[in-house]
């Protein structure tokens, strides 16, 4: 009874710590119990299944949950608030980062060496820990160390294969992200300069108060925040860290970077944006719009970079740039129907890159094949796996029944209202040109001559093990059913914009 | 006007076919012959389906069925909604597309990948119904797309390069169309508020939006109807595929577009605003040229089935225009004409079908003294043929004689020029091949049994050729009597 009462009372913080008490349980479980710590992340994970389940019937029934950390109250302690938006990306990350989990559990004992299974379990915790820290938190101070904590196990995750582009790679990405990280500590210190307070909700209100005693100290914090989320979310101009991260890193890697950790800080971001900044700011620094152009940007070079891409995993990467374009344009559009599809399409990106990561990872795993072209009549050896793939291949697209579908329209309805139809016009032309690079992989993958093999030697393919299928097929089935239903996850969004706005 | 009837047949002949798509996919795995059987029930299933909608639709019911919601709060609903025009185009398409999969039985026999061939047909089948079925543009949309995307699969059925060529220049083709498409309905969307093909006249203030709109639609349907100069993919993608496929890319699959056409011209946007805009005038130009580049290109080509692919080009301008003359009769020829060239070119492409099977010859040139050699399918095809180029008392004549009249309502007799002109045209290219088979010197130096074609193959054969003749000037003459109630129901603005 009381530990059910514990559980109630504490699991927004519980969700967090369960994480964090079991990364650090890696290390020791890898010396002695080598083979548990598949099973331990695992469980790590439907643990915060019984925490989630519990906050999101709160968050339900009782509205919003403010969590003071230890007892003390804001604005000295630190808080936490569940809310619809911290809510949807925790069932987010939690479900995705699940699925991967257990894709991984078998694709890493291919990539990795055995040595550091154990400490890429750690790593990933920490990193999915961090996450929902950062969904939840109501705290600059807090936030700046969940982001440093997800940019120091993203790193790890990505060099964990230890070869020379995985090093350069992750070099690349901590460099960037610590100057993300910087710039966001460095608008920190200038809002807690004037405000004096660290707690979202009380900076908010000592800023709305001085905002006009200190304009510019608002608006450098403004754009050191926007630069800052921008590197890590690999918007256009400053993605460039992105394509070699998860083109290198291990498959399970790659999707969880690509598919939820650029997620988690454009919601920050969000959240920074309409929480934290007076509405009359946006008159004085056009943010939005700013923004608006660079997911144009993004949008449209990102899909242009992955057509000329060669090796399957790069592509996937700049794709992914161009998805986040997506989830920007939502934000920098500013009406409801255009943040509910920027929201909806974090979701519905999670599923699809997800899938098109673990796809590839899957392929890679069965053939050790990565060039694109290489893949010809695939499709017929490894249904399961190109079936999923054709799947996230439409729905990149935009085909009807699938869920991209849906956060298109949304977005195309949102710059309709918005007014602003150029942006319609780049959604269109973006749907064409992902067209342009899906479509021939899945061509290739199930037709072509059959009669030219007998020259050429076979491509060996290793049988599938069920729980890599599973996963894939779990995010195929996703991608269709909530492209048919979207309205089960839109009831969580729809609240949470009408909250934001 | 009838009454509004909720009805689960436009949602079955929807999703049977679909859902049976799983059970045919699963069967051949035990037998090729189960899978066959299936395939060719659920299809007669289907077309009884559509059928049996006839008493309430001829009533002047109005069929209609709620699925499921979608996005509600965007009156965005899976709604289905079937009136006298929808009943007309799905019960052809399900009629024609009964006897294709009864032909492809014995057609695909010697083919490979036969067991992606069956799920594919049928399940476009349930997509292409879906279409007409559709009660909103949102769920049109959506079936559009399907059957689009889907029926990639069947142009690229043989996997030849050239094939691959032509699949890949569709599915772009294709993609581009879907997101004109999709630019259109959510422009109607927001203009409008609302996508229900229940209402008319949606969008009647002309605004730069409005027609961004009108283009979208233009762009999306016309680009399925082969409409100039959108048709680049038409005469590379109907000749690759198998024949049954072809007859109903070319018979049937192009008329979605028309469809879709008629919708827009008559729901979202309405006569009067299309005619005072002079919006329309667009649509008649390019009808005009895809009539006659249609008929001029098919001369020049050699190859049976690129020649009837291009024949279609000019034959959807036919629909095209009439539809876009708003005059009664044109309207009526328009509609007619749907039936007419579904019958004739689905025939078509099933005899080219059974030729090339027989003599493995595609060249036009190559058919001396194939009439002979087998009688029924050439006599059949000599029907069809007569029938495009509008000899009484053929169906197509009693569609280009309907156009005809329309133009001459209309104040335009130029038209009526055109209309001559390109039958001149299909005669100058159909009749070669008729004489050439019946009269000309033999060609063919191999040996071909005189027992004709397989049974099913002629059974498909006859029975469209069979309904060139009786749907023409006969006094019962039910695609007539249906195309004249679509008309009235078109006309009158009561939809």
């Amino acid at each position: 009874m009381t530990f059910i009462n514990v559980i109630h009372a504490h699991s927004t913080v519980l969700l967090i710590v369960s994480f964090l008490l079991f990364s650090f349980l890696m290390p020791i479980l890898e010396r002695w119990k080598n083979s548990w710590c598949a099973t331990m992340a695992v469980a790590a994970h439907v643990l915060a299944f019984v925490f989630i389940g519990n906050l999101s019937w709160r968050v339900f029934t009782e509205g919003t949950i403010h969590y003071e950390l230890g007892g003390w109250s804001p604005p000295w302690g630190i808080e936490f608030v569940v809310d619809y938006l911290a809510l949807f990306m925790l069932i987010t990350i939690s479900t995705v980062s699940f699925l991967i989990l257990i894709f991984g559990t078998v694709d890493l004992t291919h990539e990795l060496k055995p040595k550091v299974l154990g400490l890429y379990y750690t790593l990933y915790l920490l990193l999915v820990g961090a996450m929902m820290g950062l969904a939840v938190t109501n705290d600059f101070f807090n936030m700046f160390v969940f982001m440093e904590i997800a940019a120091i196990s993203a790193c790890g995750i990505i060099s964990v294969k230890s070869d020379r582009e995985c090093v350069e790679a992750s070099f690349k990405y901590l460099m960037l992200s610590a100057v993300g990280t910087g710039c966001v500590l460095l608008s920190v210190a200038l809002l807690y300069m004037i405000g004096g307070h660290l707690n979202f909700a009380f900076a908010a209100a000592a800023i709305q108060d001085v905002a006009h005693i200190y304009p510019n100290n608002i608006l450098v914090a403004l754009a050191l925040f926007s630069v800052g989320f921008i590197v890590k979310a690999a918007l256009f101009p400053l993605h460039v860290w992105l394509p070699d991260a998860p083109s290198s890193a291990p498959s399970p890697s790659s999707a969880i970077l690509s598919g939820l950790v650029i997620k988690i800080y454009t919601v920050v971001y969000l959240k920074l944006l309409y929480k934290v900044f007076p509405i009359e700011l946006f008159d004085l620094l056009p943010v939005f719009d700013m923004i608006l152009i660079l997911s144009a940007l993004s949008i449209f070079f990102g899909s242009i970079f992955a057509i000329v891409q060669e090796d399957i995993k790069r592509m996937l990467a700049f794709s992914s740039i161009a998805q986040i374009g997506y989830v920007f344009l939502g934000i920098g559009l500013a009406n409801s129907t255009g943040l509910t599809g920027g929201l909806l399409h974090i979701f519905n990106h999670a599923m699809m890159k997800s899938m098109l990561f673990l796809s590839a990872g899957a392929i890679i795993y069965c053939t050790g094949i990565r060039k694109i072209d290489d893949l010809k009549g695939i499709g017929l050896k490894m249904p399961v796996v190109m079936g999923a793939f054709t799947i996230g291949a439409m729905a990149m697209v935009g085909i009807p029944t699938t869920n991209g579908f849906i956060s298109k329209l949304y977005l195309a309805l949102g710059t309709l209202d918005a007014n602003k139809h150029f942006y319609l016009a780049i959604i269109l032309i973006s749907s064409f040109l992902n067209c342009l690079y899906y479509f021939p992989i899945v061509i290739n993958a199930f037709f072509g001559e059959s009669e030219e093999e007998d020259g050429e030697e076979e491509i060996q393919v290793k049988k599938l093990p069920l729980r890599m299928s599973v996963p894939l097929i779990i995010l195929g089935a996703g991608c269709m059913i909530f492209g048919i239903f979207p309205k089960y996850i839109l009831v969580i969004i729809e609240r949470a914009v009408e909250m934001i706005l | 006007m009838g009454e509004t009837t909720t009805s689960f047949l436009p949602v079955f002949v929807t999703l049977f076919p679909m859902l049976m798509t799983l059970a045919i996919y699963y069967v051949q795995k035990e037998s090729a012959k189960l899978r066959n059987k299936l395939s060719v029930i659920t299809s007669i299933i289907t077309f009884i389906a559509v059928a049996a909608m006839y008493p309430q639709i001829i009533r002047g019911d109005i069929l209609v069925f709620e699925l499921f919601e979608i996005i509600p709060e965007m009156g965005f609903v899976g709604t289905f909604r079937v009136d006298i025009l929808s009943f007309c185009l799905a019960l052809i398409s399900s009629f024609v597309w009964m006897l294709a999969t009864i032909y492809s039985i014995d057609y695909m026999s010697h083919e490979h990948a036969q067991n992606r061939y069956y799920p594919t047909l049928i399940f476009t089948l349930g997509a292409c119904l879906g279409i007409f079925v559709a009660g909103d543009f949102f769920t049109l949309f959506i079936f559009f797309e399907l059957m689009s995307v889907i029926s990639y699969v069947l142009v690229v059925h043989e996997e030849t390069e050239e094939a691959l060529k032509a699949g890949y220049k569709y599915i772009i083709m294709t993609i581009i169309g879907g997101l004109a498409l999709l630019l259109g309905v959510i422009n109607t969307f927001e203009l409008a508020g609302t996508v229900s093909l229940e209402h008319t006249g949606m969008i009647t203030t002309a605004s730069g939006l409005a027609f961004a709109t009108f283009i979208a639609y233009i762009i999306g349907f016309g680009m399925k109807a082969g409409m100039f100069p959108l048709h680049v993919w038409l005469p590379d993608a109907h000749p690759v595929a198998p024949a049954p496929a072809s007859a109903l890319l070319s018979g049937i699959m192009l008329k979605t577009g028309a469809y879709g056409l008629f919708r827009v011209f008559f729901n979202v946007f309405n006569v009067e605003f299309l005619q005072e805009t002079n919006w329309i005038f667009v649509v008649t130009v390019l009808a005009v040229i895809t009539i006659l580049l249609g008929s001029a290109v098919a001369i020049t080509q050699y190859d049976l089935k690129r020649r009837l692919a291009y024949s279609s080009i000019g034959q959807m301008g036919y629909v095209l225009l009439g539809m876009s003359l708003f005059t009664e009769a044109a309207i009526l020829g328009a509609i007619f004409h749907i039936f007419s060239h579904a019958f004739m070119k689905g025939c078509l492409f099933i005899c080219a079908g059974a030729i090339i099977v027989k003599t493995g010859k595609r060249d036009v040139r190559e058919l001396g003294g194939i009439g002979i050699k087998m009688p029924v399918t050439m006599i059949a095809f000599t029907t069809a043929s007569l029938a495009m180029i509008g000899i009484p008392p053929l169906n197509g004549f009693l569609s280009k004689w309907n156009l005809a009249l329309g133009a001459l309502d209309g104040g335009a007799p130029f038209y009526v020029v055109v209309l001559l002109i390109s039958s001149l045209m299909n005669g100058l290219y159909y009749l070669p091949i008729i004489i050439n088979a019946f009269f000309g010197e033999e060609v063919l130096h191999q040996e071909i049994k005189a027992d004709d074609v397989p049974f099913k193959m002629l059974l498909s054969i006859v029975v469209l050729a069979v309904c060139c003749l009786i749907f023409g000037v006969s006094p019962i003459n039910l695609p007539f009597d249906l195309s004249r109630m679509a008309t009235d129901l078109l006309i009158g603005g009561g939809i």
